[in-house]
């Protein structure tokens, strides 16, 4: 590795801050903190898809170490039905009880609570409780809750569609009717999910003396989680603490505030006691929070070139049984409908969505839950290639916005300023070679071995600026920086962090500032008493940008008051002074100067012996709107290898050209691009939330659902464009969730390639490839018969 | 319950137990050493991987009361405090890990490779951790680390206070 | 995810064991390794009211080297197999299964006696029992030991040969005539994946380089473990060529039943059999040494 990772300047793979404590076992994740007298939680969850219920406990209530039960009834004063206030035109909210009331919509509801002694009691307890099921029709899938003969899950939305919408972007009509082709698929993304290592879970502590909740969760946006608590709880929000301990992974699946959470904090209000819940893996794969099943209809008007002239698409989004707090999957489709066209030029195109209810797991944010437009996109671009007879990067090549057009205004009518996505596919198709792949896959063929190579060019909003920030939803973020007294710094941030070193990458960029080495720069996170108000928390990438942004805001603001303090305290106007190494020094006189420490204690000390006017501390909060930000970029290109007698599927190169501009620390912006591709192919070769005909789930076990291992995921090669050479001040942007959306397509194109086949669904199974390869009525000799 | 004793990071320990309290979890709510992760509990993802006897185990498929008279190394066995074992070093040098959930049992797991092969190549090191499931880094960095720690143990130990 | 409540007992004789299994009877499980049953009990599918530890009973490990054999011990890790020059040397076909069982922490803890008893019909070991022809020895109350042979101890009808009180103590697996040759060959949906299908051969070759004997077995060919005398029959006497094998190979996919579930249906899995014996034939007949 180069650069001084223990000075840990930007742009250095600095060591990571955190990791002493997490390689010792000496992180504390929240199944790892106790409180006295604690108790422990378990839910009864529905065994059937969809019934009315009824419920008796009576027998569990007795049972050995059982402090409560809890149903529906029992928690009517205490809880507040769960709702969501949202602001989306057209969306229908879906109220509902905490724990199931009369009703049950999935295989996981949870009908009852147990709070005892240990887990194990617990469950013991769980086993005592009758519920009698009177079964109703089940909603397994979008075409069955679309017929109207379907039961609908909510009264409030009659025919299971709570949200639909349109837009119309430019003269579509106009664009489709001057085309020389349309051409269109119905592009099939299934069910999938996080799952992130540690499951979810909280522990919640009350004093009634002063009726103060505190609770500690696995989660990413405990200002909101605070408010919902509150509001749901009926406590005054001040009252209510959230502290986000170490996290163990959740890439945006615990962005949610969920009915457990609320369920937790109301068992400790009316228990007394603190109570801890843990969530099994069982349930973190029925309810833990699903993602992409979704269908998107894409058609493109085209000239006979390649030339884009619009595109129509129809969204349907499978959204199971219940939207999680605050994000309903309508949300998401807010950035969705802005990025169809991505990097490309789309004079005009159409929306439409909607979100349908069925029996499943709810659908919740999953590392770009956007990510079907790029799959869709990149996927029918291949496919219109081929139509037109095209090569693959050649129509991309056509349509990409050149630098030179920029800035463009795109159809929906935001500016797209500063994107390089054509020099990443540039420089991809160098580092590809094809004219040489081509040739070895076709003497590969002769030999009856089977070769393909996709790829996909995309743009990741990081945040994407004034003008698509809002259109989209985006909001603001908050820092605080303070001197300490021993001139060392802290950062308080409304960031957190759960794998994406925050610690560590927030410090250089404070540090920098200060011309501190990063190690004296403490980062205090994940409590609602210490960190600024952020509605976000961590999600979209937003820790490069807005964490950064306003972290180097409030750093600024900080050192202009220690020059200013040290220009009176030197005699020099604050224009003279260098502030570098932890001291303020006359730049032409550098043995004059005061270090950080002696200012720092000098204000927490002496103040008598400063100007009456200085403030009884060195610190400064500043806010950052994100407006100056831009796209994060990048051409994943996949070479596979097909197995002809098993259809295994073997990824044999991956490669990457990315530009996020300035990177705080290569070794974490790789990290992420690493991990998000690895769970792009997880996507497409490995994991499916399986569920059967009458909405059972069949996937309840990581036995059963297949996250790739260390022998599943390739060697992924990595080649940053870097800051174009004069380009402007350091320009930090996300890449949190590019791998997970950019890696589905290159690998589906890549496989579609090698098969010789159209592959309009994600999941690729050994199975599907293997029936593809009959179809195509390949002959092919087994290269290990040899 | 049932009285338990065994050795856990070189220290004698006992505890009373349910017959039916799986180790990991005997160690995290019993003893206190919460560095062994439970992830799935059905020895799927590899969170809780400890060493019975030297060897890389699930704790979560086995109970407290089959693990007496035997000898635990947790995570928090590898290194005085303060201190990092070449394994865990690697891991840091080669940024192995993000939200660092699969990382102790990642590390045992490691460590019961280089135990068995002291130059494993990277399809040893990928077969061999295979059992962990990692969520965040897509393996690579981890694989380096790994290289990187067997090399540092086949190297020669450099004269006593020589520059690195 | 927490098992129900048991009593636990570790006895250290196999007299104890037999008393123990005598005294609870059907309320009785035993325990080896346990990486089958604990992920059960932990989702209460399986809830034993008595748990007869096998882990503490002496005598119970161990690979022993014999003339024309090697027995291992019921309790014998899987890991010890793995790393067993006598069995690396003497039963390669069992050093290549064996290793693809799990992963390391798997075979740290599972044993040889587990595996074989529980008689998973896509498991590594009782493929390989039967692909050696190994026989079982099983000990009933009051310390009578039978023998079976694998082929009998998985009956069509599914179960094992177990008896009520019965403990299966150890496994002889018969080394194979001199020149013998082996395959091993197993898919799962992820690189070290529990088997989807799989294949287990020995033949042997005669003077004219014909097949002179084979056994096959498969892994996911149906509701218990099996070998495929169809396949068997169709080489025995015949050349070892491509075409002989590809073809003998053809007829797994009429004599197996896999079960299909959502990581793949039963007809990939029968498409699958036929590479997987055909691969596993073409190592055999490449290894497989006419000289002797």
């Amino acid at each position: 590795m180069t650069g001084e990772p223990e000075e840990g300047r930007i742009g250095s793979p600095a060591r990571r801050i955190e990791d002493p404590r997490l390689l010792t076992g000496r992180g504390r994740y929240v199944a790892d903190l106790t409180a006295p007298h604690l108790a422990h939680a378990a839910f009864l969850r529905s065994t059937v898809p969809h019934a009315r219920i009824t419920v008796d406990a009576s027998a569990a209530r007795t049972a050995p170490g059982v402090i409560a039960v809890f149903t529906a009834a029992d928690l009517a004063g205490t809880l507040g039905p769960v709702r969501f206030d949202a602001s989306i035109p057209g969306m229908t909210q879906l109220v509902h009880t905490a724990l199931a009331d009369d009703r049950v919509r999935l295989v996981g509801d949870p009908v009852a609570m147990v709070v005892a002694e240990s887990r194990y009691l617990a469950e013991d307890a769980l086993e005592l409780i009758e519920v009698r099921y009177d079964e109703l029709p089940p909603v397994p899938d979008v075409a069955t809750a679309l017929d109207p003969a379907a039961p609908a899950l909510y009264d409030v939305a009659p025919g299971n569609v709570p949200y639909h919408d349109s837009a119309r972007y430019g003269d579509v009509d106009g664009a489709f009717r001057s085309a020389d082709r349309v051409i269109g698929r119905t592009l099939r993304q299934h069910r999938y999910m996080a799952a992130p290592l540690e499951t979810r879970g909280g522990l919640a502590v009350h004093e009634p003396a002063g009726g103060e909740l505190t609770y500690h969760a696995s989660a990413h946006a405990p200002h909101l989680m605070r408010m919902v608590l509150a509001a749901h709880l009926r406590l005054p929000p001040h009252r209510v603490r959230v502290v986000v301990p170490d996290m163990g992974g959740s890439f945006g699946s615990k962005w949610g505030i969920t009915r457990e959470d609320l369920l937790v904090c109301a068992a400790a209000v009316r228990t007394g006691r603190p109570v801890r819940w843990i969530e099994d893996r069982r349930e973190n794969l029925l309810v833990g929070g699903h993602a992409r099943d979704e269908s998107l209809h894409l058609e493109a008007a085209v000239r006979a070139d390649g030339t884009l002239l619009g595109l129509r698409a129809k969204l349907v989004m499978d959204i199971g049984a219940y939207s999680v707090i605050p994000m309903n999957p309508a949300f998401f489709t807010l950035a969705l409908r802005l990025l169809i066209p991505g990097p490309y030029r789309v004079p005009a195109y159409d929306f439409e969505v909607s979100t349908v209810c069925t029996n499943k797991g709810p659908y919740v944010a999953y590392r770009g839950p956007w990510a079907v437009e790029t799959w869709a996109r990149e996927v029918l671009l291949d496919i219109v290639a081929g139509e037109l007879g095209l090569a693959p990067e050649e129509i991309r090549r056509r349509n990409l916005v050149t630098p030179a057009e920029q800035p463009y205004r795109t159809a929906a009518g935001w500016r797209l300023d500063g994107t390089r996505a054509p020099a990443t596919l540039e420089r991809a198709l160098e580092l590809a070679d094809l004219t040489r792949f081509r040739a070895e896959q076709r003497r590969a063929r002769e030999r009856g071995e089977v070769l393909g190579f996709g790829l996909a060019t995309f743009i990741e909003p990081s945040p994407g600026g004034a003008e698509f920030l809002a259109m989209s939803g985006g909001g603001k973020e908050t820092a605080r920086v303070r001197v300490e007294p021993t001139g060392e710094v802290s950062l308080f941030t409304s960031q957190i962090p759960h794998g994406q070193g925050h610690e560590t990458t927030l410090a250089q960029v404070v540090a920098a500032e200060f011309g501190l080495p990063y190690t004296a720069v403490r980062v205090v996170h994940g409590d609602t008493d210490a960190t600024p108000f952020s509605m976000v928390g961590t999600g979209g990438s937003r820790a490069a940008t807005f964490g950064s942004g306003a972290a180097t805001r409030a750093a600024r603001a900080v050192r202009d008051q220690v020059l200013r303090l040290a220009g009176g305290m030197l005699g020099a106007p604050a224009d003279e002074l260098e502030l570098a190494g932890g001291r303020v020094y006359v730049r032409e006189r550098p043995a004059t100067g005061l270090s950080m420490v002696q200012l720092a204690g000098m204000v927490s000390l002496a103040p008598a012996y400063l100007p009456p006017d200085t403030p009884t501390e060195l610190a400064a909060t500043a806010t950052y709107d994100g407006a100056d930000g831009g796209f994060a970029q990048a051409t994943h290109c996949c070479w596979v290898r097909v197995d002809p007698g098993t259809g295994q599927v073997e990824i044999t190169r991956y490669l990457v050209v990315e530009d996020c501009g300035s990177m705080i620390n290569p070794a974490v912006v790789e990290g992420q691009i690493r991990g998000g591709t690895a769970q792009g192919v997880g996507g497409v070769l490995y994991e499916r939330l399986h569920y059967d005909e009458a909405a059972r789930p069949l996937t309840g076990t990581l036995r059963d659902y297949l996250l790739p291992t260390a022998a599943d995921v390739p060697p992924i090669e990595i080649v940053h464009l870097g800051p174009e050479p004069g380009a402007g001040p350091p320009d930090h942007r996300g890449v949190g969730e590019g791998g997970a959306i950019c890696a589905p397509p290159a690998i589906t194109n890549a496989l579609s390639d090698a098969l010789g086949t159209e592959i309009t669904q994600q999941s690729v199974t050994p199975s599907f490839v293997l029936a593809a390869l009959r179809k195509a009525g390949a002959t092919l000799a087994d290269p290990l018969d040899r | 319950m049932e009285s338990v004793e065994l050795m856990v990071n070189g220290v004698r320990r006992e505890g009373r137990v349910e017959p039916r309290r799986t180790l990991a979890d005997f160690l995290r709510e019993e003893l206190g050493l919460t560095g062994t992760h439970v992830g799935c509990e059905q020895g799927a993802c590899g969170a809780c991987t400890v060493l019975l006897d030297g060897e890389p185990v699930y704790a979560c498929l086995l109970f407290a009361v089959q693990a007496r008279g035997h000898e635990i190394t947790t995570v928090e066995g590898l290194a005085a405090p303060g201190e990092l074992d070449p394994v865990q070093d690697a891991f840091r040098r080669c940024h192995a890990l993000q939200c660092g959930f699969c990382t102790p049992g990642m590390l045992l797991a490691a460590h019961g490779l280089l135990a068995d092969d002291p130059d494993p190549d990277e399809a040893d090191i990928r077969g061999a951790l295979a059992g962990n499931i990692c969520r965040c880094t897509g393996y690579q960095s981890i694989v380096a680390a790994v290289r990187l720690a067997a090399a540092e143990r086949r190297r020669p130990a450099a004269p006593e206070g020589a520059a690195r | 995810m927490k098992a129900a409540p048991f009593d636990h007992h570790a006895p250290t004789s196999l007299a104890e064991v037999h008393d123990l299994l005598a005294r609870h009877g059907p309320d009785a499980t035993l325990i080896a390794g346990g990486q089958s049953l604990v992920p059960l009990m932990a989702l209460r599918l399986a809830r034993p009211r008595v748990l007869v530890d096998l882990n503490e009973v002496a005598g119970l490990a161990g690979i022993r080297d014999e003339p024309d054999a090697v027995t291992a011990g019921a309790l014998t890790r899987q890991r010890a197999v793995e790393r067993s020059p006598v069995v690396a040397a003497r039963l390669p076909l069992l050093a290549a299964a064996v290793g693809r069982i799990g992963h390391p922490q798997v075979r740290n803890r599972g044993t040889v006696g587990g595996s074989l008893a529980l008689g998973h019909p896509a498991a590594e070991l009782p493929a390989v029992a039967l692909a050696l022809d190994a026989t079982l020895v099983l000990a009933g109350i009051g310390g009578a030991e039978r023998e079976i042979a694998a082929g009998d101890f998985y009956p069509a009808t599914g179960g094992t040969g177990l008896r009520p009180g019965e403990v299966l103590t150890r496994v002889r697996f018969p080394v194979p005539p001199a020149g013998a040759g082996y395959g091993f060959h197993e898919l799962g949906r992820r690189s070290r994946d529990f088997a989807l299908a799989g294949a287990a051969v020995v033949l042997g070759r005669g003077v004219d380089g014909e097949c002179a004997y084979a056994r096959v077995a498969v892994l996911g060919g149906g509701p218990v473990p099996r070998r495929v005398p169809g396949v068997e029959r169709a080489l025995r006497g015949g050349p070892l060529d491509a075409d002989a094998i590809a073809e003998a190979a053809d007829g797994v996919a009429g004599e197996v039943e896999p079960v299909g579930d959502v990581q793949a249906d039963a007809g990939y899995r029968r498409e699958v059999l036929v590479t997987l014996v055909r691969r596993a034939l073409s190592d055999a007949a490449r290894r497989a040494d006419p000289t002797h």
